[in-house]
């Protein structure tokens, strides 16, 4: 009969396409843990490869924009940008994905969250660099043995479009007021997020929780929500300009190049709650399956130079060898002038706390918050 | 049998009336490309990647991403994706049946016609972000429209309980995509209703709803069916509008899927990929009760 | 007549009112760049920028290949299995819908891993990775393609017509370039309108595949922090994939209406 033919056809091509792809050859290991090369010799074997590949790099996030240009124009390479708007498990996915490909969708660089670290060694997805001014970041935004290195923190903040909100709110507990009803938003989902799931865990900490203690945070959101003042839409800058999330969370220099990048209309005010805030590190790596290994190392010495943190400061990011530069007088006086002071309390949590407040954050939304939003 | 109206092919008897088929392979060449081009570039990356539905964060076989489908959240999640894929299908469906009606059968001037086609094929696609705020700029608390209806109205949208950030709202925004995906595919199937039949039913004595109910609907009901079917898939594998407009909060599998495989947070791709398996299983039961409905809709069209 | 010409207007008005506001509202936002007045400003600059020249100009190229592409598979393979494989529509109707629950990002990465190795070697080479696109596009679009050229034939007898054309004595080839392919003008019609918009603006295949080369990432990349320029792009992609749309319309003019094959109304 037919049919029956057919049924085994296909249960046949099922079957040859899973062990097609169980079979499929695996690329070499890359290269052993590599010496510092001098610079010179760095960059002819750099510019022999010719190109790099990144992904998720907006360019607005720390000035990634002129970052790159700056690079391209620097060493005559080409940058291939994938995935602009991709997250931190994009990235991990995205060298997964390319294990055996030479070709431009590669990934030879990422630039993902601090929780992740662990696992970037424990998958051995990257391969370890030490940069020439390995010793000026501080120890503890790196990996001893050179896998994954901080490369700039932001602080969690209030982005306020003020046109529509005049009396802008100065703390966390201002949040809870009738008269911002309907006006405040995340920038993420805290399940998806982490620079949503980081405003939570900022909250519980200024809200009678701690670094060990994210419920609170939980429960602050869910006080929001039954006043009637969340609303559960992703903000992006063109919702606080709209005036429809006049009130949101994010890093602030995401909030500070939103207004720049509006300048004035609408009238953008950056906040820092009064009772305190959170920081969020980023981790650089280079893929152990790089296509293209010098010229990513050449890219992290870019970053990790003088000009690559001056331009993160211009970005308004706090570069991680902030305290090293300003030290010896490298950093750019004009850049750090306009970046903000805060001096409440900061909190750095570590990659612990953060891997372990995700999981609760995760599991716990939607009951804590979700259950009112139909 | 005999006594039934020549008017329509029975297809099964003609099939097997028509010039007897060549020898059994060469009937088969001509479909070969397709199912090779599905092979390689359908089913091979599928399942070079859902394979990973079986294995766990430290890449050991288990069968416990299957399980964790069965949790109550995730099957809650299935079940809202589903109720907003049949209303948006059924919904846009019908408003899309009518509008293609009017600009085929409606004899509407053929400008009309030519311009809702195309605009169709543009709105058709027109999701995700961008149509996502352009729902928040018409119907947010803060758009046009609300803000015409205050002060024209003195109707406070909101107030009266509207949301456009919930299942309702949701819904809405979709049929943007919907409406014109359904025009597309159903009018070559009005434009297929021969004048003849509606002229032989008005001599007849039939008015035009009777027409319309004993004629022209079920003539069309399989491709009606057919269309909303796709409708339906369309709905149910979106994501991008879903997630901008609700933050997530609808927890569509889609979200779901989404935040397990590209999110910072949950990341657990066996699980992700384990629930877009649970997808294909869904879509399988629609689409044989789709078959079942169009079968029985077809029945009249053979002895 | 008259009453059904009413409710033909009454839906119609419906429905223009329903797709106009949104798309309105959104052109009224892209007109604000400068405060307080209305201005063209966000137009000007999309206009202005090189990047966005050039990556409409990839994905329409790429677009155009797809429509191609899953034409050609598409309509033999529809035609043949209502006039001789009846028993397989069941199987290739339900591999057109896979598609939809595979998530893109799924069939992306799926593509890479698959194609990006022995024995293909696609990503090696531009050529290779465009070819990896494409295959995507088709995928994407095949539910919509086949769909519409299934409910294409469905209205046409094609029965009929293949034995009409057989007793005249035309090959296969004939048959189906010429006396298919023409009456199934409308449904290939809108299979082209609805692949040329899934592909433009289409982004995760893209961004996975070419990166900022493609309109999709593009249109994400002026997302991420130009508001009025974003809002003026969408309205922009929209007029221009329209556009493209009226074009190939165009080519549907001048030859037999199908009408007149259909029964005209």
């Amino acid at each position: 009969m037919p049919h029956k033919k057919l049924y085994y056809l296909i249960s046949f091509l099922v079957v040859l396409s899973m062990v097609l792809t169980a079979c499929a050859p695996k690329a070499a290991e890359t290269p052993a843990p590599a010496a510092a090369d001098p610079m010179a010799a760095l960059i002819a074997a750099a510019k022999a490869e010719g190109t790099l590949t990144t992904i998720a790099l907006p360019h607005d996030w720390c000035n990634y924009g002129e970052a790159i240009e700056a690079f391209k124009a620097k060493y005559g390479l080409t940058v291939n940008e994938l995935n602009p708007d991709g997250g931190s498990a994009d990235e991990i996915e995205a060298i997964k994905a390319n294990k055996d490909n030479k070709g431009p969708q590669a990934p030879d660089v990422i630039d993902v969250g601090y929780g992740f670290g662990p696992q970037l060694i424990a998958e051995g997805i990257v391969q370890p660099y030490k940069v020439a001014t390995w010793d000026s970041i501080p120890a503890d935004s790196k990996d001893p043995n050179g896998y994954w290195y901080g490369d700039y923190y932001g602080v969690m903040a209030f982005e306020v479009n003020k046109d529509a909100v005049p009396n802008v709110p100065q703390d966390w507990a201002d949040l809870l007021k009738p008269e911002y009803k309907g006006q405040f938003a995340l920038s993420g989902d805290p399940r998806a997020s982490a620079q949503a799931q980081m405003s939570v865990y900022a909250a519980a900490l200024y809200n009678g929780g701690g670094l060990d203690n994210v419920q609170p945070g939980l429960d602050f959101f869910k006080k929001i929500n039954d006043a009637g003042n969340f609303v559960p839409v992703i903000a992006k800058q063109s919702t606080v300009a709209k005036g429809e999330t006049p009130i949101i969370m994010r890093w602030d220099y995401s909030a500070l190049s939103d207004k720049d990048a509006l300048a004035g209309n609408p009238n953008i005010e950056v906040v820092y709650p009064k009772s305190g805030t959170i920081a969020g590190i980023y981790i650089q790596a280079i893929s152990a399956y790089a296509p293209h290994p010098n010229a990513a190392k050449l890219w992290m010495e870019f970053l990790y130079s003088d000009e690559g943190q001056n331009l993160w400061l211009k970005g308004y990011c706090h570069p991680i060898r902030y305290a090293d530069m300003q030290a010896s007088g490298t950093l750019n006086a004009d850049y750090a002038t306009k970046l903000p002071t805060f001096n409440g309390p900061v909190a750095f949590p570590s990659i612990d706390q953060i891997n372990n407040s995700k999981t609760v954050i995760a599991d716990n939304w939607m009951t804590a918050v979700g259950a009112d939003v139909k | 049998m005999s006594s039934k109206p020549t008017f329509f092919r029975d297809n099964k008897r003609d099939a097997h009336n028509a010039r007897p088929s060549s020898s059994g392979w060469r009937n088969w060449i001509v479909v070969v490309p397709f199912f090779l081009f599905a092979f390689l570039f359908i089913l091979l990356p599928s399942v070079s990647l859902l394979m990973r539905a079986f294995r766990d964060n430290d890449n050991r076989f288990t069968l416990m991403n299957f399980v964790g489908l069965l949790d109550p959240s995730i099957l809650s999640a299935y079940w809202v994706t589903i109720r907003i894929s049949l209303t948006t299908a059924v919904g846009g469906g019908l408003l899309g049946f009518l509008m293609a009606y009017a600009v085929t059968v409606g004899n509407l001037p053929r400008p009309i016609r030519t311009t809702l086609m195309t605009f169709s094929g543009v709105a058709s696609n027109f999701a995700g972000v961008p149509l996502a705020f352009a729902f928040i700029a018409t119907l947010g608390r803060t758009g046009l429209v609300t803000l015409l209806l205050k002060s024209v109205l003195g109707v406070n949208l909101y107030d009266q309980g509207f949301n456009l950030y919930g299942f309702w709202g949701l819904t809405l925004t979709y049929m943007f995509f919907q409406f014109p995906l359904m025009i597309l595919v159903i009018t070559p199937a009005l434009d297929g209703l021969k004048k003849e039949w509606r002229e032989a039913s008005e001599n007849l004595g039939a008015s035009h709803g009777m027409y319309l109910r004993k004629v022209a609907i079920p003539i069309l009901m399989p491709s009606i069916l057919g269309s909303m079917i796709l409708l339906f898939g369309n709905s149910f594998g979106a994501y991008a509008t879903a997630y901008s407009l609700t933050g997530g909060f609808i927890n569509l599998v889609t979200i779901v899927i989404g935040s397990q495989i590209k999110g910072d947070i949950l990341y657990n791709p066996g699980l992700g990929y384990a629930l877009a398996i649970g997808m294909v299983a869904v879509m399988t039961v629609m689409m044989a009760i789709y078959y079942f409905l169009r079968r029985r809709s077809e029945r009249w069209l053979r002895q | 007549m008259k009453r059904r010409s009413f409710w033909s207007w009454l839906w119609i008005a419906i429905g223009a009112l329903y797709f106009i506001l949104p798309l309105y509202s959104t052109f009224d936002f892209s007109l604000r760049a400068k405060k307080g007045v209305l201005t063209f400003l966000a137009y000007e600059r999309i206009f202005k920028d090189p990047n966005f020249w050039s990556t409409i100009e990839f994905s329409l190229v790429i677009a155009i290949f797809t429509i191609i592409v899953s034409i050609l598979l598409v309509v033999p393979t529809a035609y043949w299995i209502r006039l001789r494989l009846p028993k397989l529509r069941v199987m290739v109707e339900f591999i057109s819908m896979l598609p939809f629950v595979v998530p893109a990002i799924v069939l992306v990465f799926g593509l890479i891993r698959v194609f990006s190795g022995a024995p293909f070697f696609l990503t090696n080479t531009y050529f290779g990775t465009y070819v990896l696109l494409v295959a995507g596009y088709v995928v994407l679009a095949l539910p919509f393609v086949f769909r519409s050229v299934d409910t294409g034939l469905a209205a046409i007898d094609v029965q009929s017509l293949t034995e009409a054309a057989q007793s005249l004595g035309a090959n296969w080839g004939t048959i189906i370039f010429k006396v298919i392919f023409p009456n199934l003008r409308v449904a290939i019609l809108s299979s082209a309108f609805l692949t040329l918009a899934t592909v433009i603006g289409e982004y995760t295949i893209a961004s996975f595949l070419v990166g900022i080369k493609g309109f999709g990432p593009y249109m994400s990349l002026i997302g991420q922090n130009k508001t009025y320029e974003s809002s003026s792009l969408a309205i922009i992609s929209f007029l221009l994939t329209w556009a493209f749309m009226g074009m190939i319309q165009l080519f549907n003019r001048g030859k037999a209406d199908t009408s007149a094959l259909a029964g005209a109304r």
